[in-house]
Order: structure tokens, then sequence, then C-alpha cells
């Protein structure tokens, strides 16, 4: 396929089937409609391209930038579309907490602007949202702005009436399914598609299942039941039912579509997977009741939305499930060193390593931060900050055996730690200085800076 | 001011009470058993009238200790500064006075009023931090008592060194204010709330000059910020840029020592997630429209409805914290700094300075109850009960601080039924004031039951902010008198009092552990101790 612009490369993306002994559903057929495929790696794409399109021309010539209040795959598409144009652009968000995403954006050259946390000391009289301070900026005289505003823009819902809705008519032969399952984000995705599923063929009704984040919990991406209020785009009679996920089953749904059906998806297909596979066991089992009375019942078709890619939520899934991304610990690792192993290592007093460093010029290890070494360390020392300190020693010892050597840290239990590991490791003279730096400057030894 | 649709509820047989929506306060074990101490709380209400604050010393001495904890846990030495503007009674002032020197309290004191007061509670002047605007009065006694002065400014710079010089006085401590840090590299920006407060990072060099130029006058001894923020991630870049402006100090040949992460860790006053959870969705869906209002007049609490979309934010406390006081410290210290990448506690400690740290909310969690007296009863037209209390809303300033918590019904004890009205029941609380907007809360709150003209309601966990910060001599009512309670045996025996400024550390009994600086005495039948129970006082 050859194209001019990788924007024409947005939408058309693939209907897949998955596999019935996965979901277990066994009078529904069950779909992914795989949105992660589009060029910049979510559904996103299809509303950022249809909102900015329109504008960029004027853009290009006033000279504006793009900005948008998104913290993900929107601020993507975006930074993208926008690069692509000569425009920059602005993501402002209330929290960037996908560190990937954020540094992606960067990278995109992207600018990032994070609105302030909740006041501590409440002033009851100021209820001016994040947004409205938004918006207020937006709309000052002598800014350009190209503002897509995606939970309000009625371009964000068309992207996906005029494109995934009909795509996935296209794929089911020319008929709708029965069944929609979408997470709610700007609810541009699932009120676009939707409209034009129910629109095809009005005798046959679509139920629409959209699903929520639980209170508490966060999904990227999706929108809770209280959130989703303060979307333009969302109006709840487009749903038959709201259902809640939890970060929990939303990862669960993904592992499943990561482990048995090949596809890379993120949280937020997780939580859709998940979504409909619950939702629809219970349609499922009606459907075997009316078929054991004898009814013609007809073998129904559902389809969810998978919205991005699972690669950059990697850090997300270390946070909430280590267990996944679980390594056994090395094996010269201070982790590994035993109490009994720490109070066999050998320790010295302040005086004491005073007078040693003087006669016998051990090499001085500081394990603190680059940072408080620069300010104050002991002259001679070398600064091995302990996580480089850590992989050094996995590989075996960083010096040799006939070189003493002296490990620092700010209090001495670290140093102890690794004075246990490099003597367990065979090393014959290594001390760890009792009460570490702070002993030292106590005691009124020297600390230089240079 | 609000779009919110007026739902005008039809006149039922019962009140609109779909479900009770109960936002029960979390109760430590303290609150919880003095709460069941019903004749005990309602024969001081009968001696000393309603409102009434009680407060918990012993509460304030255990908080300090688990800051302590926190301190431990990242091997950081400092001091745990009570913010005294969080709740100005005596008795926890006295008691953290009382705390041993290796607990570290200290007192974080914002007007020449707290200094006075601080140092009559038996606070060293080395214990003392001066915060906030500055008077030249308060300024010359900080100075002349060897507290810590935290400098906003250039000015107070100055002034600080024109008083050491004119009237010969000792060389004062300073602490540095800062504010509009920056994120350090990490390629976005942070907008943070303006504060009136502290001297902008931009401009350290300037203050430093100042600094500089009165070494003879004037120690840093560190630099602090204070963020009016609940997030964590504002107030890594804070702490981050005050190691970073340490760093000026040392330059400019200073030996700086200590840095003063402020106070704002937060307090739950929840006992349930869920109760808070399911309380703001229906607040939400009250302002939609989606069902009958939960407030009085429908207020949306800073949420509004425009073109059937939500505007406007939740101008709530976030009542219900997983995290907060000693654990959100704990979270900010274990937090990796944005730039520098190692965890700030790890970087305090390797850097060897001391931990400043200012709480007050979260010091004073648990520390105190506001008791009201009902006076009235009432069911309106539109079949919601009224409640009226002897108390008004500048008594508890919940509402001023968006704080949403039900209180505590302690019904007399004098056997008689309660009849119509049994079961869960939500009522409108109405001041003393004659004034219209005098509701101590425009939640309509949850009790079990409907109260009894008589009986006292309970606001729990008032002694941060909640208790006397807007009380107001009002069409003269009675400003509420304070009481301190403890109990015997350490926690054990029954609850003795003594009128909040009646109240010394000595009064206690049994040995403060942590120093042993406690004593044994219990003066006992002094002024005004004594069990209100029975006798005069029922």
């Amino acid at each position: 396929m050859r194209y001019d612009s990788i924007t024409e490369a947005i939408g058309n993306t693939p209907l897949v089937r998955i596999a019935p002994d996965v979901h277990g559903l066994r009078h529904i057929d069950l779909y992914a409609k795989l949105e992660m495929l589009n060029p910049f790696g979510s559904l996103k794409d299809r509303a950022a391209w249809n909102m900015a399109r329109p504008a960029l021309h004027d853009a290009q010539r006033s000279g504006a930038t793009v900005v948008e209040l998104s913290s993900g795959n929107t601020a993507k598409a975006l930074a993208l579309i926008a690069g692509m144009h000569g425009l920059p652009f602005k993501s402002v968000t209330n929290r960037m907490r996908i560190p990937e995403i954020k540094d992606l954006l960067l990278l995109l050259g992207a600018e990032i602007e994070e609105l302030p946390g909740q006041s501590e000391c409440l002033d009851p009289t100021d209820t001016d949202d994040p947004l409205t301070l938004f918006h207020q900026r937006l709309s000052r005289p002598g800014g350009a702005h190209l503002h897509t505003d995606q939970y309000f823009n009625d371009l964000n819902t068309e992207a996906h009436a005029t494109g995934t809705g009909p795509e996935i008519i296209a794929d089911l032969d020319g008929r709708a399914p029965d069944w929609l399952i979408a997470c709610v984000g700007t609810a541009g995705s699932s009120t676009g598609t939707a409209r034009t599923l129910r629109e095809h063929d009005p005798s046959r009704p679509v139920s629409v299942v959209g699903l929520v984040g639980e209170k508490s919990d966060f999904i990227p991406g999706i929108r809770t039941i209280d959130e989703v209020q303060e979307v333009g785009i969302f109006d709840p009679g487009t749903y038959d039912a709201i259902e809640s996920v939890s970060a929990d089953e939303a990862i669960d749904g993904m592992l499943t579509l990561l482990r048995r059906c090949g596809m890379l998806a993120g949280p937020t297909g997780g939580a859709a997977y998940h979504g409909a596979v619950r939702h629809l066991t219970a349609v499922d089992a009606e459907l075997a009741e009316r078929r054991a009375r004898g009814a013609a019942a007809e073998r129904e078709t559902a389809v969810f939305i998978v919205c991005d890619r699972v690669e950059s939520y990697l850090g997300y899934l270390r946070q909430r499930r280590p267990e996944l991304l679980g390594r056994p610990p090395a094996k010269n690792s201070a982790a590994t060193v035993t109490e009994a192993e720490i109070r066999g290592a050998s320790v010295v007093e302040v005086a004491e390593a005073q007078k040693w460093i003087a006669e016998q010029r051990p090499l001085v290890v500081d394990l603190r931060g680059p940072f408080a070494y620069a300010a104050l360390h002991i002259e001679g020392s070398v600064n091995i900050v302990d996580e480089l300190f850590e992989e050094l020693v996995r590989g075996g010892l960083p010096f040799g055996r006939r070189q003493p050597v002296l490990l620092a840290c700010p209090v001495g239990e670290k140093s102890a730690r690794y004075a246990a590991l490099l003597t367990r490791m065979g090393h014959p003279d290594v001390r760890s200085l009792a009460g570490g730096i702070i002993a030292w400057r106590d005691a009124g030894a020297p600390l230089v800076r240079d | 001011m609000s779009n919110a649709p007026m739902h005008q509820e039809p006149p039922s047989p019962e009140p609109p009470f779909p479900e009770p929506l109960y936002l029960e306060p979390r109760l430590e074990s303290a609150l919880e058993s003095l709460l069941k101490e019903t004749s005990f709380l309602q024969g001081l209400v009968a001696a000393l009238g309603s409102p009434l604050h009680i407060l918990l010393p012993e509460q304030i001495a255990s908080n300090a200790e688990r800051f302590r904890g926190v301190f431990r846990r990242h091997q950081l030495t400092g001091r745990i500064f009570f913010a005294h503007k969080a709740n100005r009674s005596s008795s926890l002032v006295r008691r953290l006075a009382a705390t041993g020197e290796r607990l570290g309290a200290g007192l974080d004191v914002a007007s020449l009023g707290e200094l006075r007061h601080g140092l009559g509670a038996g606070f060293a002047g080395e214990r003392v931090v001066a915060t906030g605007p500055k008077s030249p009065e308060f300024l010359w006694l900080a100075a002349r008592s060897g507290v810590t002065v935290n400098a906003d400014g250039v000015q107070e710079v100055e002034e600080a060194a024109r008083l050491v010089r004119t009237y010969g006085l000792p060389r004062v401590r300073l602490l540095l204010r800062l504010s509009e840090f920056e994120t350090p590299a990490s390629g976005t920006r942070t907008l943070s709330r303006r504060s009136r407060f502290g001297t902008p990072v931009k401009a350290l060099d300037t203050l430093l000059d100042a600094v500089e130029r009165h070494r003879d006058a004037l120690e840093p001894i560190g630099v602090g910020y204070h963020l009016d923020t609940t997030g964590l991630d504002e107030k890594a870049t804070a702490l981050e840029g005050c190691l970073r402006a340490m760093e000026e100090l040392r330059i400019r040949g200073f030996t700086p020592r200590a840095v003063d992460v402020g106070g704002g860790f937060g307090t739950g006053y929840l006992a349930h997630a869920g109760q808070w959870d399911r309380y703001t969705s229906a607040l939400t869906d009250a302002v939609m429209g989606g069902r009958p209002p939960l407030t009085w007049g429908g207020h949306g609490y800073g949420l509004r409805v425009e073109n059937g979309t939500l505007k406007g934010s939740l101008a709530l406390y976030p009542a219900y914290r997983s995290v907060a006081g000693p654990g959100y410290l704990d979270a900010l210290l274990s937090r990796p700094a944005p730039g520098l990448g190692r965890p700030l506690g790890t970087l305090l400690l390797e850097s060897m300075y001391e931990l400043f740290a200012e709480p007050g909310r979260a010091l004073a969690d648990q520390c105190g109850l506001s008791l009201a007296t009902v006076l009235e009863v009432r069911r309106a037209e539109a079949g919601e009960y009224l409640v009226r209390l002897a108390m008004n809303a500048g008594d508890v300033s919940l509402e001023d601080h968006g704080v949403l918590m039900d209180p505590v019904l302690l019904p007399q004890e004098d056997g008689r039924g309660h009849g119509r009205g049994e079961g869960p029941v939500g009522v409108h609380l109405m001041g003393n004031l004659c004034l219209e907007s005098d509701l101590i809360t425009r939640r309509r709150v949850c009790l079990p039951r409907l109260p009894r003209q008589g009986d006292l309601l309970a606001f729990a966990n008032t002694a941060g902010y909640c208790m006397d910060f807007g009380a107001t001599h009002a069409q003269q009512q009675p400003l509420a008198r304070r009481v301190a309670v403890w109990q015997e045996e350490r926690g054990t025996g029954g609850w003795r009092w003594r009128l909040d400024e009646e109240y010394w550390p000595i009064t206690r009994t049994g040995t403060d552990t942590d120093t042993g600086t406690g004593t044994d005495t219990d003066t006992g039948s002094g002024s005004g101790t004594g069990t209100p129970t029975g006798g005069p006082y029922a």
C-alpha cells in the first residue's frame, strides 16, 4: 500500500475474532477492533486527525500552537501531527501518570504543562476547576492556539461515526454487531461508533456497554463514573449499561490478550476485554437457556475496542503487579547478605579509620549519591553510588584482593552490608566506616569539596 | 452562583431518604473510647455549656511519636514542629513541650500571641520556629528568645539584622522560605498555585546577598518550603529545589544543616473509603439532576451543571485519605527526586541534613472533638428534619474547611424511647445564630436515628483547624469552653478532665516513657479537676 502521508494510514484497522476457547462464550462471536494498529499507536489517531485537519491551514498561517488537555494517546497523535505541519504542540494535564508516555511526548518535541494538585488548606470559595482556568487562558487575547478540545469537540465523535463504525459493519459482512463494548475516556469512540451501528439497521438494536474505571483506581485512558460527567461528549443515553472495571481486572484482561490471543494490547484494551466477557457471560447463559427451550436463537456478535499497545505501560505494570516482571535476585547482591554475615563484617571507628588511611592508604569508596559527594567528602575517596556498586559487584570483585578497601555510606549500614558481601566474595581486607560519613563529620574529621 | 437544577422534593410522609449515605468519622482508640463515656460528656456539657471543645493532649504526643518513626525509618534526625495555628489550646502545646529531646517535638508559631503562648507553655526558644507574616514585635521577641526565624524574603532578613544590631540581640538563626520551584530538567513544567509567601528560587541570589551582608547578625541554618497542595510531585520538586539551594549556601561559605519541608501532610477524616466514594458520586449525580439534592438548597460544593455537562471542581477536603500524616511524609521521603533520581530521604541523609517538618492538621489528628446540645428538632414542610444546635458554624469550622463527616449522636440516658423517626435519618444541622447562612454544614448529615432535644452531637476529630479557627463573638453567643481530658493508667482507667488553661503536663498520671520527663504527680483534687457524673454536674 502506498501513501503520500502517514495520516492516510489512519483507520481501516483489522477486526479479529477471539477464539471461543479463550473467552468461553458458546453463542456469541467476540471480535476485537484493533485500534492499536493505527500508525501513531492508538484509536486517538482518528480523533486527533479529524479534529486538527480542518484547522491546520489557518494555524500554519498564524503560527498557532496546538493545545490539548491530554496525558496520553491524543497528545501523542497531536504531537506527531503538529510536528508534520511545523507547529508546536503543548499538552496540559492534571498528572502525567505514565512516565513512558511523558518521555515519548518530550522526544516528539511536545511541551508539557502539569496542573497543580488539590489544595491542602482548602478555600471553599475557590471553585474554579483547572479546566475553567485553562479555557480562560486559551481565550486571552494575543495568544494563538489551535485547541482541539477533545472532550467537547463533535469532530472527535465524527471520526468514529464515519470511520470506526462503518469499518465494523463492512467487516461483519454488512451487519452491525449485537453488542459494542468500549471504555469511556472522551466518550468519542463509543458515542460515534454506537451512532453508526444503531443507524445502520434500525430494526436490529445494538446494545452498548460503556466501561469506566473504579473510583479509587487508575486505568490509563479511562475515566471514573464521576469524571465522565465532566465530558461534554458523554451522554448516559448512549449506553445500555455503564459498568466499572478495576485496574486488576484490566490487567488480567490484558494478560489474556497478550498471552493467549497474540494481541499486544495495553490495560485499556484489557479492561474492554474483561468488561466484554463479564457482561456477555450472562447474556450467553440466557441464549443457552433459550436454545434449550427450543427457541430459535441466532448466534450473536459482539465487538470490543482495543485502544492501544502495552509497551508504554511497563512501569505501570511493574508498580501494580511486580510479580509479572519478577526476576530472581542475582547471586552477588547485597540483598542476599544475611544478618550474621553483616555482624561478621569488619568495621572501623572514625579515629581508627583515619589512622588506617594515613598508614595503609586503603581505597576509600563513598557509596552516597554524586550530589552529596560533590558537596562534601573524605579527601581521596572515590564516589561509586550504591546502585552502580551493586551492578559492579554482580560481575565479580571490582578491585584486586591486595588492595585494602574502606567503604563509607551515610550511617554505616549499607557499607557494612557491602563489606559483608565483598568478604563473602573473597576479599581479605574490606572494612566499613562505623557510623558512616555522619559519624566522620560529627567526630570533626576533615571533609572536603572540590 | 449555581446553575444546578433546583429539585423541589414533593412532601412525603417519610423523609426523602433512599439510603443512608453515611460519612462516618475515623475514630482511633482514644476518641472511640471517649465517645462511649456518654454520661461523662453529658456532665461536662451540663457544667460548662454548649458548645464545648474536648482535647486529648496525650494523643498529640503519640502522633509526634509516629512522625518520629518516619524519621527513624529514613535514618534522619531533625525536628517535628507543631503548626500552632491549627489549634490554639494550651493543653496540646504544653503536652508537646513536655516531651523529651529525643522526640524532637517543636512549635511553629505564626504570631506574637502564639510565640508568647509557646514560650509560656515551656518551649525553649531553640525548639520554636517563627513563620508567616511578622510584625516588628514578633520578630524582636523571636530573635530575643533564640527562636529560628523562617524568613519570607529580603525585607525580613534586613529587618532581622537591623533588630539584632539596634538591640544587641544574639545572632538569629534563619530558615529561608523559598517558592516557585522549577522542575529540574524533566522537560515538563509543573504549574503551582501562586503563593503569597516565600522568595522565588530565581531570586535566591539576591536573598543570599542580603544574608551575606549581615553575616555577623544572621546565621542561615537552612532553607524550606511550604506548598499548599496535596500533590506529592510538586512537593518532591520543591524539596529537590531546596537541596540545590543548600548547595548555593555552601558555595557562599555558610554551613547550612536543615531542610524544612513544611506541613500539609493531611488527615483522613473518614473511616471508610467506600462511603466517601459513594457519597461524592451521589453528590455529582444530584448536581446533574439525577437524584434529589443531598444538601441545603441543592448546594453543589463547587460543582455545577452547564448544558448538561458537569463543571467546576469539588471544593471539599479529600476526607478519606489512604495516605495521610506520617504516611504521607514517608511517601514523600521515599519518592525519587525528579532530577537527581535518588529517593529524597536518601538525599537528605547523604547530604547530612536534618529534616524539619511542620505538621498542623496531621499532628492534631484525633486530638479533639466538639460537643453541642440539640435545642430543637423540627420537621420542615418538605418533609426534611431540621436540627438546631447550641453551637454555630464558627464553633466547628467544618464547612469553612470543606470537611464533610457525620456527627456522633450521644443520646441522653433517661430511658425514654425514641418512637417516631426510629432508624437512620438525614437531618440538616442549624446553628444558633439568627442568620440564614448559619448552617453547621450544608450537607444533610446521616444519623442512626432522629435526635431529641437535650441529646448531644459530637463532631469528632476537630482539633486540626476545625475547632476554633473561625470562632467569633457574633450575636454575643458564648464562645466554646475547652477541656483537656485524659485517661488514667495510660489509657485503661477512668477519664479525668481539667479546663484547658488549667492543664499542665504534670497533672497527668504515669511517666512519659519516651524520656522520663513526666512525673507521677497527680494533683488530683486541684482546681477544675473531677468527675462530673452525678452530683452537682448531673
